[in-house]
């Protein structure tokens, strides 16, 4: 009976799913301003409509308004407003031309409803295998801005999840049900791709899953011929989908791709000059409030992504074709060169899975985590009543020290950061402004004063936590597309991975017998580690400052085709920009690493080399089941420091003038009265100083949950 | 011993010369400007060698280098705040230190948390408060807040690492002494304080190194010539040269090289004492 009542709860789950994603869609599409690219697909819609109303199906074969796109999406479009009175058709205008004024009404609310419609079906597809991932997929701020406007990703995404579910199905039947599925999943892919050519990257992941479980089961050949003739259905279903094709399909492979040329070269995408990871970013914070005040209820966006990283080796060991998915679409996201936010859509139900997964796995660490807390809690020992009392003169100079210089500034900080206290403010709030407003606030003498920044009151007052979701969104990119955070939490990656690259790869090299010079390049590439890092920083910026850094002038004097000339004008590249920071980091953060890794090779047992030696392994296995295992529980730890120095980083960025890049930079900035841009607001730069510490604090216990690694925190 | 084919050795010497250029190249971005007597303000042509060889900037930055403030003044004033930084770090820090190394008394893992996560925050998450407490006592603008600021960044590093290294130190050598008849204080004094000095004066000269590379926070806080301090002169000099100004840009360079030196040669010096307490110290545990 459990059963029947479980599978009731789950029905009314999805159903509930459908009704929360059918909601927020069409609270969007009643709300949202008209975008980019709306009039576009809805003028190809009403090309169709015209066309199926006329009867005149010979123009299928001709018509394609943005052949950059292929037809079914924006045929599905036509068919939403056909029982609406024609109207002239909406004016051809430049790609790169801002998003329209005005279209008709009536078409414009039909497409939107149609839009809406795939969104909900989306989410409730995937609340189908993963009621979660569906509750997550029905919040996504981007996933429903693009599934409530005229927008073909909506349709698309839907096809190609429904792709994705047939395989999975596929998965785990056999014999002629799983056929069936395998030839759905076919089907579903061939309108993907009809729909918007990127999201035929689910069957990309589909060949490289069916691959890796066909070389499992031994039966290469026979996966070649059935995935031959998947495609080939695939394919066919593409062109039937897609009368443009049949007349001539070589011409209008070179329209198609003259079209995809002109959209991915145009103006707009230059100025827009969007890094590669650009739709990363995206994915890590909601909908920007610039773009819509109030056409989002949720705002967990940059949760569902958090979330999505912690799932996602849970969920390759779980349902390895949904991370392969995931990462197949991230992988094309990066690789594709224009950048329009839309294009997430290819991820999001993938994405949708694996937070779910996350979830799972946080909840299930939680678990644990509170299970060894009380078993540690038996085991620990008790605290000695001799020692504590031997303890105390120890404790007390030392303790009243610590306490005057760190905790008391860090709990008046957070004091400080519940009123609006800045530079207009400063002479009142040192004469006891501040303590009038926090203890009035506190205690409620003083009544709370809604924040504004551009206030320029001379007087302290009591705000609350108001600040807290204003920076909290200021600093995820709410108001300015840049995600401050998720640039900080890259950039420490990015640069310990690197510099652990480069230090382990220097120190092999020097460990090798028979290498000549060792004691020598190792007593150069220490230098960095000895100089003071604003003077390193220093050293950078006058080698790639604009116009008068080293390589600026020597590009002036010998033309732009000297090694590392194409650096010339990384200040304005989308993507150079972040590599000079990077070359800087690894050139000052390398050196510790070699350091770390030269020690640990010296602490490797030579027997197990020898052993290695004598079974044949080679240099390159050696290092894989040998060197590499023994070695990283000994670098962790000194990754750990790196990473903890990176994510602090500040004299770097700094020097470099770059003040968005770091919490620590930008809040610095905050706080700078004498600065450009926000400045001089003391409170504000408080609240941004205590999320970096939460956000620290997590690390923290994440990183002490994964290994002992915070025992050797030391200077890096 | 396996000898190493000729293609190989020279191919590894070959990635040796690139990473070492890469190593070199921005050092020698900054030297070629301290020794180029030709420049009147910013350079304006590539050169790989400076024009005219001169130690003129050195001499010059010796002199007064920032806003004719003397170097001493200076030098004295980097020192007065990086060594009192970290004397208050070491000694104020070194009592907790050994009480979380040794004793277990209630509260000691709550307070190791504390500590841990005050040593691993940047130092600008203490400038919002320190400002507005030190502006408050009116004593904002000193060397002597500069002092205070910058211990308060050191000290929980100090702590954390000076338990470690008290943590070294085997215990049945104090319990020997204690059961001598010695008290905790006497050995302290003389059985562990001996064994683990020269660890802590590591400690002590990283928490100088903050103090002596600071410049940012600095200059938040003081805002007379006289109370500048090195780093803070050679990222005004550097600030200054950016938007215009019509100092010869070699100044900066031979500051910097200056200011660099002592610790370099320092580095060099006690290299491998601080290899195994920097890095090992990340490492063992």
């Amino acid at each position: 009976m459990k059963k029947i009542s479980q599978i009731i709860l789950r029905y009314l789950f999805i159903l509930l799913v459908i009704a929360l994603a059918f909601g927020l869609r069409a609270h969007a599409a009643a709300t949202l301003p008209i975008d980019y690219d709306e009039d576009d697909y809805l003028r190809a819609g009403q090309e169709f409509a015209h066309l199926i109303r006329t009867s005149n199906w010979r123009g299928f074969l001709e018509t394609n308004y943005r052949p950059e796109h292929p037809q079914l999406a924006k045929i599905m479009f036509g068919v939403s407003i056909l029982g609406l009175p024609e109207e002239p058709l909406i004016p051809d205008v430049p790609i790169t031309s801002e998003p329209a004024e005005s279209l008709p009404p009536d078409q414009l609310d039909a497409a939107r409803r149609m839009s809406t419609i795939w969104g909900t079906l989306t989410a409730g597809l995937v609340a189908l295998i993963n009621p979660i991932g569906g509750i997550l997929l029905a919040v996504h701020t981007f996933t429903i801005k693009y599934t409530s406007q005229v927008m073909l990703d909506g349709f698309a995404a839907l096809m190609s999840t429904a792709t994705a579910l047939a395989y999975y199905f596929s998965k785990k039947k056999t014999g002629r049900q799983k056929t069936a599925f395998l030839v759905t999943s076919a089907v579903f892919l061939g309108m993907s791709a009809s729909s918007k050519y990127l999201h035929s990257a689910v069957g990309i992941a589909i060949l490289i899953d069916w691959f890796i479980t066909a070389r499992e089961n031994g039966a290469v050949k026979k996966y070649l011929r059935n995935a031959l003739l998947w495609g080939l259905l695939s394919l066919l279903v593409f062109f039937i989908c897609n009368p443009f094709y049949w007349a001539d399909p070589i011409a209008s492979i070179r329209t198609t791709y003259e079209a995809v040329t002109a959209t991915t070269t145009n103006t707009n995408v230059e100025r827009a000059n969007f890094p590669m990871w650009q739709q990363l970013m995206y994915m890590s914070m909601s909908v920007p409030l610039s773009w819509s005040q109030d056409g989002f209820l949720i705002r967990a966006d940059g949760l569902i992504f958090v979330l999505a990283m912690f799932g996602i080796a849970r969920t390759w060991k779980k349902d390895r074709f949904i991370a392969i998915w995931l990462l197949v679409d991230l992988f094309l996201l990066l690789a594709w060169r224009t950048k329009w936010a839309q294009y997430i859509l290819v991820a999001t139900a993938p994405l949708s899975f694996v937070a779910a997964e996350g979830i799972k796995e946080s909840g299930r660490n939680i678990a644990a985590w509170w299970r060894s807390r009380r078993e540690r809690r038996n085991e620990a020992l008790e605290p000695v009543r001799n020692d504590s009392r031997r303890a105390l003169p120890w404790l007390v100079p030392g303790l009243i020290a610590f306490t005057l210089l760190t905790i008391l500034p860090l709990v008046f900080q957070s004091a400080i950061s519940l009123t609006d206290f800045n530079v207009s403010s400063l002479r009142e709030g040192f004469n006891g402004g501040i303590w009038r407003a926090i203890w009035g606030g506190i205690t409620g003498g003083v009544p709370v004063t809604s924040i504004d920044i551009n206030s320029n009151s001379n007087q302290v007052n009591f705000t609350g936590l108001q600040a807290y979701p204003l920076v909290f969104s200021y600093i995820t990119g709410s108001f300015t597309t840049w995600n401050i955070i998720f640039f900080n939490i890259m950039w420490t990656v990015l640069s310990v991975v690197l510099q652990s690259a480069l230090g382990l790869g220097v120190a092999l090299l020097l460990w090798r017998k028979g290498i000549k010079l060792t004691k020598f390049w190792q007593a150069i590439f220490i230098f960095p580690w000895a100089i003071p890092e604003m003077i390193g920083a220093l050293m950078w910026l006058n080698f790639f400052s604009p116009e008068t850094g080293w390589l600026a002038l020597a590009v002036q004097k010998y033309g732009e085709n000297i090694p590392l000339g194409f650096f010339n004008g990384w200040e304005n590249s989308a993507d150079l920009w972040l590599v000079v920071y990077l070359l800087a980091a690894v050139w000052y953060g390398f050196p510790f690493m070699m350091l770390a890794s030269n020690a640990g090779l010296k602490n490797l047992p030579r027997d197990v080399y020898d052993a290695a030696a004598i079974d044949g392994a080679g240099a390159w296995q050696t290092f894989r089941f040998v060197t590499w295992p023994l070695l990283l529980p000994l670098l962790i730890p000194a990754m750990v420091v790196r990473g903890i120095f990176s994510f602090n980083q500040f004299y770097l960025f700094q020097t470099f003038f770059f003040t968005s890049s770091t919490l620590a930079t930008f809040s610095y900035n905050v706080f700078n009265p004498s600065g450009f841009g926000i400045r001089g607001q003391f409170a504000l730069s408080a609240v941004i100083n205590i999320i970096a510490v939460a956000i620290l604090m997590i690390l923290i216990l994440l990183f002490n949950r994964w290994s002992k690694a915070s025992e050797g925190v030391t200077y890096a | 011993m396996r000898k190493v084919s000729f293609i190989r050795q020279m191919l590894t010497q070959f990635i040796f010369v690139l990473i070492g250029l890469f190593v070199i190249l921005p050092m020698w971005g900054i030297f070629r400007l301290a020794f180029d007597g030709s420049l009147i303000g910013r350079p304006t042509a590539f050169r790989f060698f400076p024009k005219e060889w001169s130690f003129e900037a050195f001499f010059r930055v010796l002199d007064k280098p920032y806003q004719s403030v003397d170097f001493l003044i200076l030098l004295k004033n980097s020192l007065v705040v990086s060594l009192g930084a970290a004397l208050v770090a070491v000694l104020l820090g070194i009592s907790l230190a050994y009480a979380f190394a040794r004793f277990r008394f209630p509260g000691r893992k709550s307070g190791l948390f504390a500590l841990l996560l005050t040593a691993v925050l940047p130092p600008v998450a203490f400038m919002t408060p320190l400002y507005i407490i030190l502006g408050m006592l009116q004593i904002r603008t000193t060397l002597f807040a500069l002092v205070i600021v910058y211990s308060a960044f050191a000290m929980p590093f100090c702590i954390w690492s000076m338990r470690a290294v008290f943590q070294t130190i085997p215990k049945e050598l104090e319990e020997a002494a204690f059961l001598d008849g010695a008290g905790d204080f006497k050995t302290f004094i003389y059985i562990t304080l001996p064994l683990s000095l020269p660890s802590i004066a590591i400690s002590g000269l990283i928490a100088f190194l903050i103090g002596y590379s600071e410049f940012a926070l600095g200059w938040l806080f003081v805002d007379k010539a006289e109370n500048v301090t090195l780093a803070m002169s050679i990222y005004a000099m550097t600030l200054n040269q950016y938007l215009g100004g019509a100092q010869p840009w070699s100044y900066v360079g031979s500051l910097a090289i200056i200011m660099s030196i002592p610790v370099i040669v320092i580095f060099l010096i006690l290299q491998q004492t601080l290899i195994e307490r920097m890095v090992l110290g990340s490492i063992d545990s």
